[in-house]
This record gives C-alpha cells, sequence and structure tokens, in this order.
C-alpha cells in the first residue's frame, strides 16, 4: 500500500503583499498536491500563488507550478508537484490593497 | 507502583524493542521509519469560526518526516534509520508547536512513555545557536473512566534550555491551571492553553547538560522515560539519558473531568523557540507500554 499524508501548513492565516507557507518537509514522497481554501471573501484583487522547493529548507527556488489564488469564501484552488526532493512551500503574491484567509494543505503519496 | 529499577521490564530480543526498557505490555512502539505511527497536529478547540481557536493553538503546524536535513552534511537520520518525526516552531520568540497521538486506556494502571528526541534551531547562521530552541517537552493529557470518581490530569515535564539567551538546561513541570476559556454558544466546548510559559517550576534537582555538539547540524539523540500510574494518577519516575529524577516534588495539572474525555490516554511532545529561528524537536521513535 502506498503511504499518504494529508498536512495542514497554514491556517486561518490573512495573507497579503508576499506571502509564504512554511516549510515542509516530504522527501518519502514522490508527489504532492497542494490545496489552497479561501476561509473568507477574498478582498481586492485576485492573488497566485507558486510552488517553490529547496535544499536546506532556508534557501528557496521556483518550481515552475503556479495557481491562481481562490477569491470567493470555500473556493479551493490547487498545485500538483512530483520530483521535488524534500522541502515545499508556495510563495504567494498579491495585488497591492488585496489580502486573503487561507488554509493550505498539502497531501502527498509515496 | 512501576519504579524506575528497569530489572523488571521485560528484556526483548528484537532490536526495534531492545533500546527501550518497557512495561510488559507494548501499547504502541511507534518507530517513524514506518510513518506517522498516529502522530498528528494538536489543533485548538472551535465553533462555528476557527477565529474562536486560542491563538496558541492557531499557531500550530503539521508534523513532519524528516530526514534530518541539513544544508552542510545533507541528511543526519535517526538513530537506526532515515526519518524522524519532526515538529518546527514559527520563526517568532516563544513560538510553539505539538504533536499528539490519542488514545484511551483500558486499564487505570502504571505506564510508562519512552522515546529518543533531539532539539535543533533552524540552521540558518554560522553560530553554535545553543540557546535559540527555548524548550522541548512532553506531556500527558488523562482523564477517569466515566464510572470512577476523578479528574482530567496532565502532567507535563518539559527541558527548559535557554531563556532570554541564558544557557538554562534544566527539567521544569507545571501544575498550575491555566483559565478556561468557553468556546462558542453551545455550552459544549472549552479551550485551555497548557502550554503558556506561565506557571512552570523547577523540578528539584533538575538541572542537566544535555549533549548539543558542536555545530547546530551535528545531532545527538536522548532518552526518556517517564512513568505515571493511571490509578493514583502521579508521576512515579522520569530518567533522561544517564540521570534518574526524584519526582516526590513533581505534580500534574489537574481539572475537573470533562463530560467528553473519559478514560483520555494522549501524550504529545512539544517544541519552543527563544528565538526568531525555528525550534526544531526531533522524534526517533516512542515506546509507550503498560503493567497489564
Amino acid at each position: 500500500m502506498r503511504m499518504s499524508n494529508s498536512a495542514v501548513v497554514t491556517r486561518n492565516i490573512t495573507w497579503s503583499g508576499l506571502a509564504h507557507s512554511e516549510p515542509y518537509e516530504a522527501g518519502w514522497a514522490g508527489e504532492a498536491v497542494i490545496f489552497v481554501r479561501a476561509l473568507k471573501p477574498g478582498i481586492g484583487g485576485a492573488g497566485i500563488a507558486h510552488v517553490e522547493m529547496s535544499a536546506d529548507g532556508m534557501n528557496w527556488a521556483r518550481e515552475g507550478t503556479s495557481f491562481p489564488l481562490p477569491t470567493s469564501e470555500n473556493e479551493v484552488t490547487f498545485g500538483r508537484v512530483s520530483h521535488f526532493g524534500n522541502w515545499l512551500r508556495i510563495a504567494a503574491e498579491f495585488p497591492e490593497g488585496a489580502s486573503l484567509t487561507v488554509l493550505v494543505t498539502l497531501h502527498f503519496k509515496s | 507502583m512501576p519504579s524506575l529499577s528497569h530489572a523488571q521490564a521485560r528484556q526483548p530480543s528484537d532490536a526495534a524493542l531492545s533500546r527501550f526498557d518497557p512495561l510488559p505490555r507494548i501499547i504502541c512502539l511507534d518507530d517513524f521509519d514506518r510513518g506517522f505511527c498516529g502522530w498528528t497536529q494538536l489543533v485548538g478547540n472551535y465553533e462555528d469560526s476557527l477565529d474562536a481557536m486560542l491563538p496558541g493553538y492557531a499557531q500550530h503546524s503539521s508534523p513532519m518526516l524528516s530526514t534530518l536535513s541539513h544544508w552542510d552534511i545533507g541528511s543526519h537520520g535517526g538513530v537506526d534509520g532515515d526519518y524522524a518525526l519532526k515538529i518546527a516552531t514559527g520563526p517568532r520568540p516563544g513560538a510553539q508547536n505539538v504533536t499528539i497521538k490519542r488514545l484511551t486506556y483500558r486499564r487505570a494502571g502504571p505506564i510508562r512513555l519512552e522515546a529518543y528526541v533531539t532539539f535543533k534551531p533552524e540552521a540558518n547562521a554560522l553560530k553554535l545557536s545553543e540557546t535559540d530552541v527555548r524548550s522541548f517537552g512532553f506531556l500527558f493529557d488523562l482523564q477517569v473512566g466515566d464510572t470512577t470518581p476523578g479528574e482530567r490530569v496532565m502532567p507535563h515535564l518539559r527541558f527548559l534550555n535557554a531563556s532570554s539567551g541564558e544557557h538554562v538546561q534544566k527539567w521544569q513541570f507545571k501544575r498550575q491551571s491555566v483559565p478556561i476559556v468557553p468556546i462558542g454558544t453551545e455550552n459544549k466546548t472549552i479551550s485551555h492553553y497548557h502550554l503558556s510559559p506561565d506557571g512552570w517550576e523547577d523540578l528539584p534537582g533538575g538541572a542537566q547538560r544535555l549533549c548539543y555538539n558542536e555545530i547546530p547540524t551535528k545531532v545527538n539523540w536522548h532518552y526518556i522515560c517517564f512513568d505515571f500510574d493511571l490509578s493514583s494518577m502521579q508521576c512515579t519516575g522520569f530518567r533522561c539519558n544517564d540521570r534518574v529524577f526524584d519526582m516526590s516534588g513533581f505534580d500534574s495539572l489537574r481539572l475537573p473531568a470533562m463530560k467528553n474525555l473519559w478514560c483520555m490516554l494522549n501524550l504529545a511532545f512539544f517544541a519552543e523557540t527563544d528565538s526568531g529561528k525555528r525550534a526544531f524537536v526531533y522524534i526517533d521513535s516512542v515506546c509507550l507500554s503498560g503493567d497489564f
């Protein structure tokens, strides 16, 4: 049976400007889906999320996957990644004046 | 009563158990090379809105499986395998995180928690950084059975590594209750942040200098063993590495029994940072055993 795990890394935090989810290690996993759910209606324009990976959890590079962040309450968006090594996070960028209260969850399979 | 004389404990022949001194019944043997083994995030209570969650709990995030990967040496690995369970705080002084396993008990008798653990700060400075982690520790969250008069009892122990940059290095316990906050409007849920910085007391004779090593990416594992009697709801012993502590001055945080928590047997580990760096607590393996 393949191993699977869901991790909640950012919960009920309001993001604006440039924001990041907390670093998460999952070297055991071969694939990941990163979900972002809007817990409240977004304010201002829509943001965008960029998946980032890292060799050490401190220095980050864009993995190449980007996806729009939700704007309405309970809307969900996601990105899929594989072959990411060990450390993962998302970087979120918002237009000036925009903000979003998010639930960021990572879902892994070996 | 169990004692810290391990002569009565089972002498297991297999390698996974041979580094523990369990009581006769293995309740769980969690080696994180096998996965998360039922350890999860301690989430705070809420009703109707997540905004009701106390700030202490709101900061918690999920544990992860780590190879103790570092920028300068690569993966450190565990005691006997690749993975350890890791909890990470946020990068803010005083930030905390907790991982928990939730069980109930079959018999109110002696139990023993053993684990191999270690702690380190995020290695983002070329410094020893030995005072960046404020504390690591563990707790039980226990309640009597539904036909037994008694209480909810929460024994806490933490190793206060540093405080405001001072390298303190001593064990502390907590028996002072913290405010209970009603959550929501239906009178069904409460919350209390029992890991708040207030109310910790020094364990008498509890100073201990643990191996930290010479740079923040060299890691040594520590053995802990904590004995508790579920019938008397009293701690009966504690050791860390070569030190056996006198627990006669120890007591637990005690609350009135709650209506949904009968026979609860929760165990948790926590981390707290003293600096603006993330604090990491790694757990290689946990053995919970009982005398039944």
